[in-house]
Parts: C-alpha cells; structure tokens; sequence
C-alpha cells in the first residue's frame, strides 16, 4: 500500500489542487472579496497565492519522494513515484498559471 | 498422483453444473468472462446496427428514412449501447478472463460477485433493449442533458429507462472494479512482485481505480435526476434554485475518464501484444507504468473541456484547456514505447499486429483533432458539429475496436484450443480499416462545413449531399469487415484444427494454462521471478501440471489459492473460495425489481425489494466462514500459511476499502453539487433555512463516537478470547443514534420539494441514514455469528471489517450535520 501512495500521491495532490483553485476561483466570481494589495484586485491575489501554495506542496512532494527516509528503495517503484512527482510540478505550472495571466471572471 | 487424475479431480472441484444450467450457478471467471463478452459482442451487434441506420438516414438529403422522434432515439441507443453495454463490458470481461491466468492464479478475488455483477449487466442491459423494441428508448443524447431530459420536455419514460437501466448496469462495473484492485493487489502468483507483474494487469489496476472515482459522479447525477423526475426535487430546475449544469459537471467528471477508462485497458493489449508480435520485450515497462499512472490522473482534470460553450469565464476554460493540451504528453511516451519496442524487435505482419497498426494510425488522428478542440476558440466553431463525432470515433474506434480485434484474434486461440483455418481476418481488416477512415474523415468535413450533430435530415442546398454519401458508403464497407469477422469467429468454433501451444511464443503465464484453459487454470501455481516467465522457463506448464508448484495437492473438494503481499509477492494467506451457487442471479434479480418498480412507479415494492436485497446479502457473507479453527495449512513446497478466516486484513477488508474509495466518490460529488448550487445556481439563497438543532448534534454526537468505539471494542475483546457483543451491541446503539439524529434533522429541514437546497438537505440526509443501517446490519450480523460460533480469537477476521464501516458512517455523519448546519450558524 505505501508504494501504491507513493506512486500516487503528486497527481492526485495536483488534482485536489487544480479542483481547489478552479472552486476557489468560481467563490471570488460569486462573491468578489474587497480591497487591493498592491494595486491587484484581493481576488487574483489570492489565486496567486494558491497557485504559489500547491506548487511549494508538488516541489516539497518531490523532494520527499527523492529523500532517503520517504522515498522508494526498490528501483521500479522509485522510478515510477519519481515520474509520478514530476508530473505533479509540471501539471500544476501548466494548469493553473492562468491565475497570473487571464481576466478574472469574464 | 498423476497429472491425469490431479487434472480430473481439479475440474470436480472448479467446473460449473453440467449442460447450459450451469451457466445460472457459475461463479468461475472462466465462464463468467466469456459470458461478459459474449453478451458485450451481442451489444456491439445492435448499437452497429443502429449506426447503420444512422447512416442510412444521413446519406441522402430529405431523408424520410425515420422522423425526428425515431432518429433521436437510435442515435442515442448507438451511442448508450456502445458506450455502457458494449465498450466497458468487454473489458470486464477480457480482464476477467484473463487477469487471474496473467497473474498465475485460479480465481478473481470474489468469484460471486463477479457473476453477480454479470447478471445486474446482463436485467439492466435487457431493460434498455426492451425499451428500444418497443419505441419507447431514450432519446435525450447520450449524455442526457437536463433540461431536455426533465419531466417538463420530457414527460415519457424513455428517460427513466436510461437513468435507472444505466444505473443497474454500473453496478457490474464498479463491483469488477473492486474485484480488480483488490485481485491485482492481493492474488498474483508467489514471487510476483509490482515490477513482475505483466503490463496489462498495471494498466487494469489504474483502469479500476479510475472506475471507482470516475463512475459515482454518473451514479450520482442519475439518482438526482430521477429523483427530480419521480418526487420533484430541483436540481436542475433553475426556477427552484436548481442548475441545469450541474448535470454536465457530474456526467463529464465521470465522462471524461469514462474515456481513458476505455482506452487504458485497449492500450494494456497493445503493450501485451505488441512485443509479442516483434519477439521482444516492452520497451520502458517502468515509463509506461508511470504514463498510465499519470494519465489516468490527469484525466479527472478535464471534464468542463466538454463544456466550453457554457459561459464559464474565460480563466476557467484556461485551467480546463490547459489539462487538455497536457495529457497529449503521457500519451505520446506510451506511443513511443511501442514505436521503440517495434524497433529493437523484429516485428512481424501477423494478423493481430495489422489490428495493433490499424489503432496506431487511427488512434494518432483522433488524439490530434483531440488536441485541436482543446483548444477553446477551434472548439467554440465545431463544437456540437459532425467534426466531434468524427474526432470521438476517431478516438473510440481507434483506441478501443482494433486493439480489442487485436486481442480477439490473439486470444481466441487460447480460448479455444483452436488455430484459425480460412483466413478471412486479412481481408476484414482491410475492410474496416477502410471503411472506417472513409466514414469518419468525410465527417470531419461535414463538421467543417457546417453540419451539426444530431440532425435528423438535411436539405440539399446545405451543400453536405456528397460527403455524407461518402460517409455512409464507409460505413457499409466498415460495417461488411465486421461481419466478416464475425463470421470468422464462428468459423473457428465449427472449424477443428487445433492450435499449437503457446502459438505466439508470449512470454506471460496465461499461456502456460492448457489450451483451452481449464476450470482451473493451474494445476499448481507457479514460483515466479521473471516478468515472462514463460521465456525464462519454457517447461514451466509440463512442471506445474505434475504438481510441482504449490497447492498441487488438491484438498477434499475445497476451491483453493493463495493470497500475497501487496509489494514482494510473497505467500501470506490460504484462500478457499465459494462454489457454484445461484445466489449472484438471485440477489441481481431482487435488485432488477428495484429498479424495475422505480421505472414502472410501484413505488411500494421498491422498499420491498430492498429488503430482499439486505437478506439475500446476508445469506451471503453467512454462507462463508467456519465453526473451528483451521491454524496454519500446508500449501505445498514445505510452506503453512494461515487461512483468510484468521488473519487481521482478510479479502472483505480490502474490497471494503475499494468499495467505500468509491462511497466516498459518491459523496465528495454530492458535497460538490451543493456548494455548486450554492455558489452558481442563479436561484439562491433559498426562502428558507434549515434550524439548526442543539439535541440533533449531541445525538448524532453520541452515535458518532459508539460507532467508532464498539468496533474497536469488540475487537479488542475477541482478540483477548471474552466476548464481543458488547462491542458489537455498542455499534448497533450508535448507528441507530446516528439514523435518529439525521431523521430529526430532516424533519426540521425546508421541504425539499420547494427548493434545491431542502432537496440537497433531504438526499444527504437520505444518504447518511442508509449508511446507518448498513452499519448496523453489519453489527447485528456479527453479533449473530459470535452467538453461532464463527469467531475466536484465531478466527477474527469478519469482526475486522466492522471498524472501517463503523468509522466511514461515523465520519459521513459529522460531514453531513456540518454541510447542513454550519453556513447557516455562520451568517
Ligand atoms: C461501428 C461503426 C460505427 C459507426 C458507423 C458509427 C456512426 C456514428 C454516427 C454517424 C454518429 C452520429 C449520430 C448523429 O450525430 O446524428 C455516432 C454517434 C456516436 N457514436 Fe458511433 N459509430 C460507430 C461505432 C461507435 C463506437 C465503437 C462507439 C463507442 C465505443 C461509438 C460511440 C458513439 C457515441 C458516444 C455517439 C454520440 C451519440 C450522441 O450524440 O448521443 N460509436 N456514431
Ligand atoms: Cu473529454
């Protein structure tokens, strides 16, 4: 079962991410929150945020599959977990960088 | 003992009842398998028919062929038939016929269940196909998008058919998929470990997983909307706080994986068969390990690509484009796999490798137009055009139909004992290879040039006259290469000339059964520590036919294995599986009447049967087990392992993992739904709001922690020998507790009827008090087993199961008073 986790883990914690920002981002449309932090509306601040969030998780998910303590032994499962953590870094810059760049809610 | 009569006694042991009666009591996978796909075929058959008169009616401009009503309700049949009844049955079926002679073993993990499953196919399928003789089929799309299939335009029970039939036929895909996982996981040969284990069985483990999350999101929207239809809860409704896409959320969740839940398996054959037909090895198992993996994932991240025309802002259709682009990326590391594995081998034209080419061209097409209606602005011009149904064959054909004519012609020979005689396979190929490039291509230009999906009829000044001539003339000429191969099929049954053994020269261990295979696939089971064992060891079947491996000896007239751990493969349990029985179509025939009284409004005998239901599953699970302990047997080759009955993590545990993973699916779903609503439906916030009750949550409170600590209890005091029931009678109180608290609770909830959110209140509630007594069904029946003597302290194993349900009813039922009552004590 751990090596199953293993294997597992970086893209499924890409999908709960991309889910998450995709909810939190229909939130801040119904429900736009006030203020600005510097000259950015409080909204696209806080997509940021969580875009810099679930990436600090995917690269820190990859370090541990890389460590010693938490990452595979055998050769196969530390070669597909590992693939499994690359993905997770790549999906989450490629899906949710439209938070920095696209219009808000139109 | 000789091999002759080890043989001879085996097959009393594993066979069905003699003549085709035995087909109503079988619960060996080698029957049921073929049974999935004999019936699956049949589908094939009828939805292909269909598509012909589909074409039929598209050829000609004016057509007056069938009339709008008929013709909505054939192309939703072809794509319903091919979709649920042919495409996911077929794989069920390969992958139970296959899967346990791939991993070296006699059996799936839950024998019964697999046949269950197969009957539940074999009433749901036979409802729709009712339905469509009599005129009466679903005629909403395939995808049976509200509010066209709401009771306002939609008043007939077509609809009803395919909610409900749908709904019972998934049942089958959910309990293979739980009989997959587990099986892959836990019933392999001894030595198998992860990375020995043939390719296919990986791909089918991530297909299963993705059927438990992928399909309760479905299951899910069709109990809302059949509920919205029979009782009048709003879901979709607008103008009751209801959404309408709601519905395309909860059915593309499920279709869009739906789609790689097809493909994987078809993907899993390529990357069996291709290495065979060019005598070599997979190139890069590990990295097409991982693309599966990681496909599969990134599969749940795309479904609102099909919804790019809804109005979402534009930030969301970026997030949805952009996963759609990416999942080019894992698929193209499997293509080049097997490009790579092409070119270190020396591939020869055999015919299953033509089938494996004819996927590769066609499938390489279909993910390129894939790409391309990724791509929001192309998508916004083509979507609901002919160019969507071009790119989805495309896809679907050249994904799914060549690689499982692949593994026809590659596994026939071992189904049958036989080899084939005629060889009308090359000239079919050319056929349909044919055939169907010239449908589906000509569509992608109809959809260019404007034509849209669905339409019954055209004129002749749309200017779309020749190319769906064409379009149809491919299609009779795809059409006549499948006949082509069915005839061949049945050529090969009529036809005696036997095949030689092994006749590929694979390299996996369904090749090392006898051909045909026999009951029990294994006279012994193999030591394995090579991912093809066959190459390394080509004596292996004379050797495991004498009995060398282990459970050679057969042992009165109990159905044996051996179950291993997950990781290394190494022998852990004694495995005695049930025999023949006629509960699995008895229990799918109480559950058929469930859904029949659904569909046909009596609704008073749909309590009835589940009663039937919950007595029948108790029978069930008492007909296993055993009154004395067994301690450790002998398994062969100087090994004693303990038997299932007396171990902390018996099979039941491990499909009740599974089950609750897609439980769970189910529920996250729902919670969704509800904050969708909530935050997009147009129609909120609701007149009304639910009060919020001191005595409901310290009842519920209570509940909550008897049902997590009476399991605990009575484990504990069966393991230290004193009696479980007070543990057990504790459970039973806090589910009870737990079923009163939720009762209250939607008795002081806003009538559901009124609006989305009192209907959203009264299905999580329904949803945590039917859990409740599952839960306390359970305790009562373990109370009734220690009070028959079916535990001690060695044998603990069923009590085991009690604390994840105790734990999952428990936890829902926190989630559930929290979904309810908090946002309202929040504002
Ligand atoms: C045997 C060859 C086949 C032919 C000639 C064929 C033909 C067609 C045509 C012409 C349509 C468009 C109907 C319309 O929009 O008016 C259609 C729809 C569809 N087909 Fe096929 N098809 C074939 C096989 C398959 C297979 C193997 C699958 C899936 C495994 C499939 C799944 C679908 C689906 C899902 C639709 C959409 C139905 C809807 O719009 O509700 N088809 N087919
Ligand atoms: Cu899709």
């Amino acid at each position: 079962m751990m090596d199953l986790l293993r294997i597992l883990v970086a893209p499924v914690v890409w999908l709960a991410a991309f889910s998450a920002v995709y909810g939190l981002q229909g939130v801040l449309c119904a429900a736009p929150p006030e203020g600005t932090v510097a000259g950015l509306p409080m909204a696209r601040v806080l997509l940021a945020l969580s875009f810099a969030a679930a990436l600090l998780v995917q690269v820190a998910l990859l370090v541990l599959l890389l460590s010693r303590r938490f990452g595979a032994s055998r050769g196969f499962v530390r070669t597909v977990s590992l693939g499994g953590g690359l993905v997770g870094v790549v999906a989450t810059v490629w899906t949710l960088f439209p938070v920095l760049a696209l219009p808000l809610c139109q | 003992m000789n091999a002759l009569a080890r043989h001879r006694r085996l097959t009393a042991i594993w066979s069905s009842r003699p003549g085709w009666k035995g087909l109503f009591s079988t619960v060996n996978h080698n029957d049921v398998g073929l049974m999935f796909l004999v019936t699956a075929f049949f589908y094939f058959f009828v939805a292909g028919v269909l598509a012909m008169l589909i074409r039929a009616q598209l050829a000609t401009p004016h057509s007056a062929f069938a009339g709008p009503e008929i013709y909505n309700q054939i192309f939703t049949m072809h794509g319903t038939l091919m979709m649920f009844l042919f495409a996911i049955p077929a794989i069920e079926g390969m992958a139970i016929y296959l899967l346990p002679k791939m991993l070296g073993t006699r059996d799936l993990a839950y024998p019964r269940l697999g046949a269950y499953g197969y009957w539940c196919y074999f009433f749901g399928g036979a409802m729709l196909l009712v339905s469509l003789l009599l005129g009466i089929a679903p005629d909403g799309g395939w995808f049976m998008y509200p509010p066209l299939t709401g009771k306002v335009y939609s008043p007939g029970i077509n609809t009803d058919f395919w909610l409900l039939g749908i709904t019972f036929v998934e049942i089958s895909a959910i309990s293979a998929a739980v009989e997959f996982t587990v099986s892959i996981l836990r019933y392999r040969a001894p030595g198998m470990s992860l990375s020995k284990m043939p390719i296919f069985a990986w791909y089918m483990l991530v297909t299963s997983l993705m059927i438990l999350t992928g399909f309760p999101p479905l299951i899910l929207g069709s109990i809302l909307l059949e509920l919205e239809r029979t009782f009048g809860l709003p879901f979709f409704q607008v103008e009751l706080g209801g959404d309408s896409l709601l519905w395309q959320h909860l059915f593309w969740l499920f279709g869009h994986p739906e789609v790689y839940i097809i493909f994987l398996p078809a993907a899993g054959v390529v990357s069996t068969i291709l290495p065979v037909m060019a005598s070599t090895t997979l190139l890069g198992y590990r990295y097409v390990v991982a693309a599966a993996v990681a496909l599969a994932i990134l599969s749940f991240g795309l479904w609102v690509h099909h919804m790019f025309t809804t109005g979402i802002p534009h930030m969301g259709l970026a997030f949805f484009s952009a996963a759609s682009t990416l999942v080019a990326v894992p698929t193209s590391v499997q293509v080049f796999a097997w490009i790579g594995t092409l070119w270190k081998g020396r591939p020869q034209l055999r015919l299953p490798m033509l089938h494996i080419l004819g996927f590769f061209a066609t499938f390489v097409i279909g993910g390129l137009t894939g790409v391309m209606v990724a791509v929001v602005p192309f998508d916004w011009q083509v979507h609901d055009t002919a160019f969507v149904t071009a790119h989805l064959h495309y896809v679907l054909f050249g994904g799914f139909v060549f690689p499982l004519l692949a593994a026809l012609y590659y596994w026939l020979p071992l189904a049958t004992g036989r080899a084939r005689f005629f060889r009308l396979g090359e000239v079919a190929f050319a056929l349909i290879f044919i055939g169907f490039h010239v449908t589906f291509l000509a569509m992608h230009f109809a959809g260019l040039m404007g034509q849209r999906r669905r339409i019954s009829t055209y004129s002749p000044e749309d200017g779309w006259t020749a190319i769906n001539l064409i379009s149809s003339i491919g299609g009779f000429i795809l059409a006549f290469g499948l006949v082509m191969v069915l005839i061949e099929v049945v050529l090969h049954l009529v036809v005696r000339h036997r095949a030689p053994r092994n006749l590929w020269r694979a390299g996996t261990l369904e090749w090392a059964t006898a051909m045909l295979p026999p009951a029990y696939n294994f006279a012994s089971l193999p030591e394995v520590d090579d991912r093809e064992p066959l190459r390394a060891d080509p004596d292996l079947p004379a050797r495991l036919a004498r009995g060398e491996g282990y459970l050679g000896e057969p042992n009165g007239m109990m159905r044996e294995t051996l179950a291993v751990d997950v990781a290394s493969g190494t022998p852990e349990h004694h495995v005695i599986y049930p025999g023949n029985t006629h509960l699995p179509i008895v229990l799918a025939a109480v559950t058929g009447l469930f859904f029949l009284a659904l569909l046909l409004k009596v609704l008073w005998v749909a309590p009835l049967a589940m009663i039937g239901v919950a007595v029948l599953a108790w029978r069930w699970v008492w007909v296993l087990g055993r009154r004395e302990d067994a301690g450790a047997v002998s398994v062969g080759c100087g090994l004693s392992l303990p038997t299932i009955a007396e171990v902390d993590r018996p099979p039941g545990w491990w499909g009740s993992v599974f089950l609750l993973v897609a439980d769970a699916t189910l529920f996250g779903s729902l919670l969704f739904g509800y904050a969708f609503l909530w935050t997009i439906a147009p129609g909120w916030p609701p007149p009304e709001w639910i009060a919020p009750s001191a005595i409901v949550v310290a009842l519920a409170g209570v509940g909550v922690a008897l049902s997590i600590i009476g399991p605990f209890f009575a484990t504990r005091a069966n393991a230290g020998g004193s009696n479980p029931a007070v543990g057990l009678a504790l459970s039973l109180a806090g589910s009870a507790a737990i079923a009163a608290a939720l009762v209250a609770m939607l008795m002081m909830a806003p009538s559901p009827t009124g609006h989305a959110y009192g209907a959203t209140l009264l299905v999580l509630g329904g949803y945590g008090i039917l859990h409740a007594i599952v839960v306390a069904l359970m305790a009562a029946f373990l109370i009734a087993r220690v009070r028959a003597g079916y535990t001690s302290p060695r044998r603990r194993a069923e009590i085991a199961i009690l604390p994840v349900w105790g734990a999952y009813g428990g936890g829902i039922a926190v989630v559930i008073l929290l979904a309810a009552y908090l946002p309202v004590a929040l504002s």
